[in-house]
């Protein structure tokens, strides 16, 4: 049962929204941006994110990946790996005996796509996409059925064992209402990874380079995280 | 008024007269009913040790997050969809001979219903938020959640198989006939039986990311296979039935042919299109073949070998085969040792086929490339076979009370007399 106050505030809320003018053209939508060519594979962002959001020991809500292609019997090979998400950095690598035509580090998280197969399924309209484009989850309305964990292409959704409920990245979504960047976007030391609202000068210019990336485009998903220097492996 | 609590009065005294023939039984009967309860007292007892610790108890982790439990849940609503081959036969064409043994399908689809739901209850993080998923008092994702619609199918299902043998048993118990009314919901349960499996196969294959699921074939087969493998174990309950009870006359021989007919038809068309999921991922040989080739013959990724499915998959298209030759042949089909063989080999060919290696192969490799294997933990079985033994503790129960009835063995005293 909603009071009387309750009930009376968003009358007036209702009252404000129907007798505004349709609001100014600039966008609210925010987007990520990652230069694959800055990253250091340092682990800052793990650890930082881990700090800022209380994430699970074994859980990451972002990790870094390490992709090394090399030349095999003529044609290339990709070979992965993210050690612990990448939280402690990564270990020198021996490829002295292989050719290697590209190696770079890709920082991942939740795409926030804008149409999120994860808000789909969900049975209970526990996840929902925000006006600002933030994907987020209720804790306290999720019933922990997992549906969501397979329908997202990213693997960015894992099950938070002492919650016993479903948690993902929220783009930090309590700093950027505060207008602070992510913990990930702060404690970046090379600029690797770029968070702003989609029409920011630098966002801007970013997205108009023509080799700009977003990972399984196929699926019609439209991911929010884009990327610069990566190649057709990363996926 | 008067009437009406006429009426109440007697189904009162039929429900009182159900349970008492439900608990009255020679010593087998109790020995058996004992032994299940034995079961779900120990699935009680390892799912609250589950509750109190968490699904980290269960070998699930967040690279395969669904497993035994979805795993069951998927073979028994296709169990529970496969009554509608004794139901439709008898009220659409007519078929006599299933005149008996149709209350065998209507209360399997309410036990494997149950077996399904409890499998559920197992699966989730967070039990008691359950409600969230219910119309009016929750916040449903309808239509776009398939898990909704599967909700809403499942239970309606277990109303219609609950309410139709029910009212037709409640009749004959006071002696009087059906009324014409449940005709529609005996014609609803037609397609509601199909529409169950339906739905539970799009919770797979709506999923993008996960294209061992993501196949338009995956509804044709759920149904294939549960056609399949529902009347297989409906012909073990008839050949029990027959060999242990005094409800052995009403089961012809006949019944038990057509339903293996059935068994076998449903089992090649399931096989076919098998053959067609192979053909199509192996010869265009995407990346996508990577989930069934892990199914199939394992993957090796940077020196590890991972084959955990390949022999669960090989011996499970081994039975299936085997089972398909046990009843082509008439003689073997015809003789009930060999034909109970096949119809084993049948049930748990489809079980390991649509559980186990339907399930876990989505998951391998994950959607960012990563290779982890699921093995269920001990807990997991113990709760599976608790859910297990409750269903069929509940089949027996009814099964019992529908047979004394059917068979007129009780009447209400003042039965076709007034």
């Amino acid at each position: 049962m909603i009071s009387r106050r309750e009930f009376l505030k968003s009358g007036i809320k209702l009252a404000i929204i129907l007798t505004l003018p349709v609001s100014s053209a600039k966008s609210e939508k925010y987007v990520y941006v990652i230069d694959a060519s800055r990253c250091i594979g340092c682990g800052s962002c793990v650890r930082a994110c881990r700090e800022e959001n209380n994430v699970p020991e074994g859980k990451y809500r972002t990790w870094v990946e390490r992709y090394v292609v090399y030349m095999n019997e003529g044609i290339e090979e990709v070979y992965v790996e993210s050690p612990e998400g990448g939280e402690h950095g990564f270990e020198d690598l021996d490829f002295s005996d292989k050719e290697v035509l590209r190696a770079y580090f890709v920082p991942k998280l939740c795409m926030h796509c804008e149409k999120p197969p994860c808000v789909k399924v969900c049975p209970v309209n526990a996840t929902w996409l925000t006006d600002d484009g933030f994907v987020l989850i209720d804790e306290d309305h999720c019933i922990g059925c997992k549906y969501c964990i397979q329908a997202c292409p990213y693997g960015a959704r894992y099950f938070h064992e002492e919650k016993h409920v479903v948690d993902k990245c929220t783009w930090c979504y309590h700093r950027v209402k505060r207008g602070m960047k992510p913990a990930c976007v702060h404690v970046c030391p090379t600029g690797a990874r770029i968070f702003g609202k989609i029409d920011d000068k630098e966002i801007e210019e970013r997205l108009r380079d023509p080799t700009i990336k977003i990972l399984k485009p196929e699926l019609n998903t439209r991911p929010k995280v884009f990327y610069q220097k990566i190649g057709w492996e990363v996926w | 008024m008067k009437n009406i609590l006429r009426e109440i009065r007697y189904f009162l005294d039929f429900v009182f007269a159900s349970i008492k023939i439900a608990l009255t039984g020679d010593r087998r009967y109790y020995v058996w009913l004992a032994s299940l309860v034995m079961l779900v007292v120990l699935g009680t007892y390892a799912y609250i040790y589950q509750l109190m610790h968490g699904l980290i108890v269960t070998g699930m982790r967040d690279q395969v997050s669904w497993g035994l439990y979805i795993s069951n849940f998927t073979f028994f609503v296709g169990v529970a969809a496969s009554a509608v081959l004794i139901v439709a036969p008898l009220y659409l064409y007519n078929y006599r001979e299933f005149e008996y043994i149709v209350t065998f399908g209507e209360f399997l689809a309410v036990a494997a219903l149950i077996i399904a739901l409890t499998n559920v209850l197992a699966d989730v993080g967070r039990v008691e938020r359950l409600w969230h998923m219910f119309p009016l008092i929750g916040t449903p994702n309808w239509p776009d959640s398939m898990l909704v619609w599967d909700v809403l199918v499942l239970n309606g299902y277990l109303f219609l198989n609950l309410l139709i043998p029910g009212y037709k048993l409640y009749k004959k118990y006071i002696g009087l006939e059906p009324s014409n009314w449940i005709k529609f919901f005996i014609f609803l349960s037609i397609p509601w039986a199909i529409s169950i499996h339906t739905v539970t196969a799009f919770i797979y294959a709506g999923l993008s990311a996960r294209p061992y699921w993501n196949t338009a074939l995956m509804a044709p087969r759920f149904i294939a296979s549960a056609f399949t493998s529902g009347p297989a174990i409906m012909i073990l309950v008839l050949l029990v039935i027959r060999k242990y009870t005094f409800y052995r006359k009403y089961i012809s021989e006949k019944a038990i042919e057509t339903l293996a007919q059935i068994t076998l038809i449903a089992m090649l068309v399931n096989l076919f299109l098998l053959l067609s999921e192979l053909y199509t991922v192996f010869y265009s040989a995407t990346i996508h073949q990577v989930s069934l080739k892990y199914l199939f013959f394992g993957l090796e990724h940077n020196g590890k070998v991972y084959a955990a499915l390949k022999p669960i998959a090989w011996l499970s298209l081994f039975m299936q085969i085997t089972s398909v030759a046990l009843l082509l042949y008439p003689k073997t089909r015809r003789n009930f040792k060999t034909l109970a063989a096949a119809c084993s080999l049948n049930a748990i060919g489809i079980w390991l086929e649509k559980g186990m290696g339907l399930v876990v192969p989505g998951f391998v490799p994950t959607p960012i490339g990563e290779i982890w294997e699921y093995m269920p933990s001990f807990m997991e079985w113990v709760i599976v076979a608790g859910t297990v033994a409750w269903g069929f503790l509940v089949y027996t129960l009814m099964l019992k009370v529908a047979k004394t009835i059917e068979a007129g063995l009780a009447r209400h005293p003042k039965a076709g007399k007034e």
